[in-house]
């Protein structure tokens, strides 16, 4: 089977380097990127399974971003994109704006390998509900 | 108003002074024209006493002078020669001496013997009546006294006598009517002393003065009673001898500067004087001014009333003593006033100053000057109210003292917790990174079999540890967290349930009996439903860290009555443990943020404070009851009256 592509965006090296391991551990591709402009670069150029990204990001703002994937993505091309939000600061203001905009899930730093990889997982059983993504991965 | 109160002290000072001015001064007035009236009236009446006793004392003297020539040895030894001539001259003689007008002797048989007027015609009987000797032949005895001459009898004793005697009637306006335009008649004082010869009388000798514009009585009580006093030029004493009605014989002056003589007395004096024969004292209008009068009939030797004796005193001297009383009177009574109302001025500003500087020093304390200067203290109400100020200004300090102890305390508070709000956003946003990349690689070097126990069991410790950074880390946000509600309507039961539902597990694990007991009916309920989860997270955590395994977890709702606000309806959420309770002493900090009483590392001691503040929001309350040994109850009290801030 063919491992599933996680792009992971946050301004931290060390937090990159911790999905990193984790994930791949896990079997997964991962992919790092540390600013919004890069992460819409590969969004735009190849298929994820999956983004982990921080909603506050000094360069970027994450929720804009989230935006942007909501309301650009082209739906007929790729199906929807799922995304797990981390924040070292969640309020639940920025927990239920995320949620909104179509994160699946919400990740608090600092979190463990456990955490990490259990988020991942449901975000990911909940995009296979839709059904869509088999037929798209399977391309 | 402190000067509304001064003015209406002085007004009423003012009122009272002059109204008392006025009344002693109208009172006083009255009293002292009485008093000087009467003092005039009776002075006056003493005054005519006096005439009287000179117009006696002239009556007098014709008897006595008469009474001795009767003794005179030569007299009579002209009487028994009839040497009339000799007589005449004795009698002219005599008559020089006292001043009388007319004198003579009357024979037993009416002739007349001799007279220092015109001679009779020898032996012939007297055509003339001759009231005085016609009285002594009647009665035998001697007699003094007013008599009426008729114009016939001074014609016979001397024409110029009758000259005199005429005078005529001057209009006066407010004299009685009479219809004659002269008097003719005389009045005189006369005397009549017999004269005996062997036991018989055998003649009269009488003689006598013309009252008539003969003014020597009335000038002497002018100088003897009233001392030619004067005033302003006049003369004050005033004495006249009217014959009926008619002045006679005065010293009362006419405008033009002549005595009086030709005008009469006024109607009203006649009538009670000459008819009624009494005394008369009263102010009274003479000729021209206004006089302090005293009349009394004059009676002949036959008890007739034919004339009036007058003495007066001009009123204007006692109206000038009274005018110049009442100035004085005036000037005492304005005096008074003047004092009295300074007094009530000074007085008002003694009463008024002290409030009024109690009024400035109260100002002064609402502009938030708490050491107002509020004068010397008096001795009386004032200085009451004055040392009540002071002690209350002395509370007011020490409460502003305490109040900004309190202030400054919360405010160091308040800017304690916005500066560690501020540090913990940042701190969590730096913190949380490196502490993911800790928890990341301990948990992954975890995983790995090629390590030995030893190393295991250091990672281990690791990750503990990094929990619990963790942990203090989470702590801290969420008490710096200032989150607005996001109220949802909510069934409370629901809420208790699913949060009892998060700590199931840990109740079991520390073997404690979790029990809840919810209100069969409970009407849904706005709150903010993480928050209030978070909340009773909070409480029960803390109520299974001080409960021993075996312990009880009770959680009950139901209805309750706010136990501060007034009987207002609400919803309580109480939390009951059966662990080792609360100290007295640490009730009143449970919720001060970092109170714990647990070890470092166990408790940040936010979690009380955190939920208070929520509970704040909520409009609610949390009531603590503990007892040592036995267990702890905390109550949420949340209101059914939406009070939520939003
Ligand atoms: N049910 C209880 N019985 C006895 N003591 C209690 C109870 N609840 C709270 N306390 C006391 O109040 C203190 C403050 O509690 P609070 O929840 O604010 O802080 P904490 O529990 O110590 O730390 P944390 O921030 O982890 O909650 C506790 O340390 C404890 O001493
Ligand atoms: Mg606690």
């Amino acid at each position: 089977m063919k491992s599933k592509k996680i792009l992971v965006l946050d301004d931290d090296r060390i937090v990159l380097e911790s999905c990193k391991r984790v994930l791949e551990a896990e079997g997964f591709k991962v992919f790092l990127v540390s600013s919004a402009r890069e992460a819409v670069e590969l969004l735009t150029t190849g298929y994820f399974d999956l983004m982990i990204m921080d909603v506050k990001m000094p360069e970027h703002d994450g929720m804009y971003l989230l935006e942007k994937i909501k309301e650009k993505w082209p739906l007929d091309i790729w199906p929807e994109l799922p995304v797990v939000v981390m924040s070292g600061y969640p309020t639940p203001d920025t927990i239920s704006e995320s949620l909104v905009r179509g994160a699946r899930e919400f990740l608090v730093k600092p979190f463990t390998p456990d955490e990490l990889i259990s988020s991942t997982y449901k975000a990911l059983k909940r995009s296979k509900k839709h059904g869509k993504s088999k037929s798209i991965s399977d391309r | 108003m402190f000067y509304s109160t001064r003015s209406k002290l002085i007004i009423s000072f003012l009122g009272v002074s002059i109204l008392v001015g006025i009344i002693s001064l109208f009172v006083g007035i009255q009293l002292l024209y009485k008093t000087v009236l009467n003092e005039a009236k009776t002075r006056i009446r003493l005054d005519l006493n006096a005439a009287r006793e000179i117009y006696l004392s002239h009556i007098n003297t014709i008897h006595t002078a008469l009474s001795i020539a009767t003794f005179d040895g030569e007299l009579h030894s002209y009487l028994d020669s009839k040497q009339t001539g000799k007589l005449k001259q004795k009698l002219r003689s005599i008559s020089q001496q006292i001043g009388m007008d007319f004198a003579g002797i009357v024979m037993e048989n009416g002739e007349i013997l001799c007279r220092t007027g015109p001679d009779a015609t020898p032996g012939v009987s007297q055509q003339v009546q001759n009231p005085v000797a016609n009285y002594v032949l009647k009665h035998g005895t001697a007699v003094s006294g007013t008599v009426i001459l008729k114009k016939e009898f001074l014609i016979a004793e001397g024409p110029e006598l009758a000259a005199q005697a005429r005078i005529e009637l001057l209009p006066t306006p407010m004299a009685a009517p009479r219809m004659e335009k002269e008097e003719t008649s005389g009045m005189s004082l006369a005397s009549g002393i017999p004269l005996y010869e062997n036991g018989e009388l055998f003649g009269v000798l009488y003689g006598g003065i013309l009252l008539n514009r003969n003014n020597e009585i009335v000038d002497t009580v002018r100088e003897t009673v009233f001392q030619d006093e004067t005033f302003k030029g006049r003369v004050i004493g005033t004495a006249t001898i009217f014959f009926k009605d008619l002045r006679i014989s005065t010293n009362v002056i006419t405008p033009e500067g002549e005595r009086a003589i030709g005008t009469r007395v006024s109607r009203e004096v006649r009538d009670r004087v000459l008819i009624d024969g009494k005394r008369w004292t009263d102010r009274a209008f003479v000729v021209s001014d206004w006089y302090i009068t005293a009349y009394e009939p004059i009676l002949d030797i036959y008890g007739q009333r034919v004339g009036i004796l007058y003495v007066g005193v001009l009123e204007a001297k006692y109206a000038d003593v009274r005018r110049n009383v009442l100035s004085v009177f005036i000037f005492i009574t304005f005096a008074g006033m003047i004092i009295a109302i300074g007094l009530g001025y000074i007085m008002a500003n003694k009463i008024t100053r002290p409030v009024r500087q109690l009024i400035q020093a109260s100002n002064e304390v609402s502009r938030g000057n708490l050491k107002p200067d509020i004068g010397p203290i008096s001795k009386n109400e004032t200085g009451v109210l004055q040392k009540t100020f002071s002690e209350m200004l002395s509370h007011l300090r020490e409460r502003d003292r305490l109040q900004k102890v309190e202030s400054e305390d919360k405010l160091l508070l308040s800017e304690k917790l916005s500066s560690i709000g501020r540090l913990a956003a940042g701190v969590a946003h730096e913190i949380n990174n490196p502490l993911t990349g800790v928890l990341t690689f301990t948990h992954m070097l975890l995983r790995r079999s090629d390590i030995n126990e030893e190393v295991r069991s250091d990672l281990k410790t690791i990750a503990q540890e990094t929990g619990r950074v963790r942990k203090i880390v989470k702590g801290l946000l969420d008490f710096a967290r200032q989150t607005k509600l996001d109220p949802e309507t909510t069934d409370i039961n629901w809420l208790v349930e699913s949060t009892i539902a998060l700590v199931k597990n840990e109740a079991l694990v520390n073997g404690l009996n979790l029990e809840f007991n919810p209100a069969e009916e409970l009407p849904v309920h706005t709150v903010d439903r993480s928050q209030l989860q978070s909340v009773l997270l909070n409480i029960m955590i803390n109520a299974f860290d001080t409960t021993k395994p075996g312990g009880n977890v009770t959680v009950t709702t139901g209805l309750g009555i706010s136990a501060s606000k007034t009987e207002q309806k609400g919803i309580e959420i109480a939390i009951s443990d059966s662990g080792y309770g609360i100290l007295p002493e640490h009730l009143d900090k449970l919720f001060d943020p970092f109170f714990t009483t647990k070890d470092v590392g166990n408790g940040t001691g936010l979690g009380l404070a955190v939920s208070y503040g929520i509970i704040e929001r909520h409009g609610g309350t949390i009531r603590v009851q503990s007892k040592v040994g036995k267990g702890s109850t905390f109550t949420i009290w949340l209101p059914l009256e939406g009070q939520c801030e939003k």
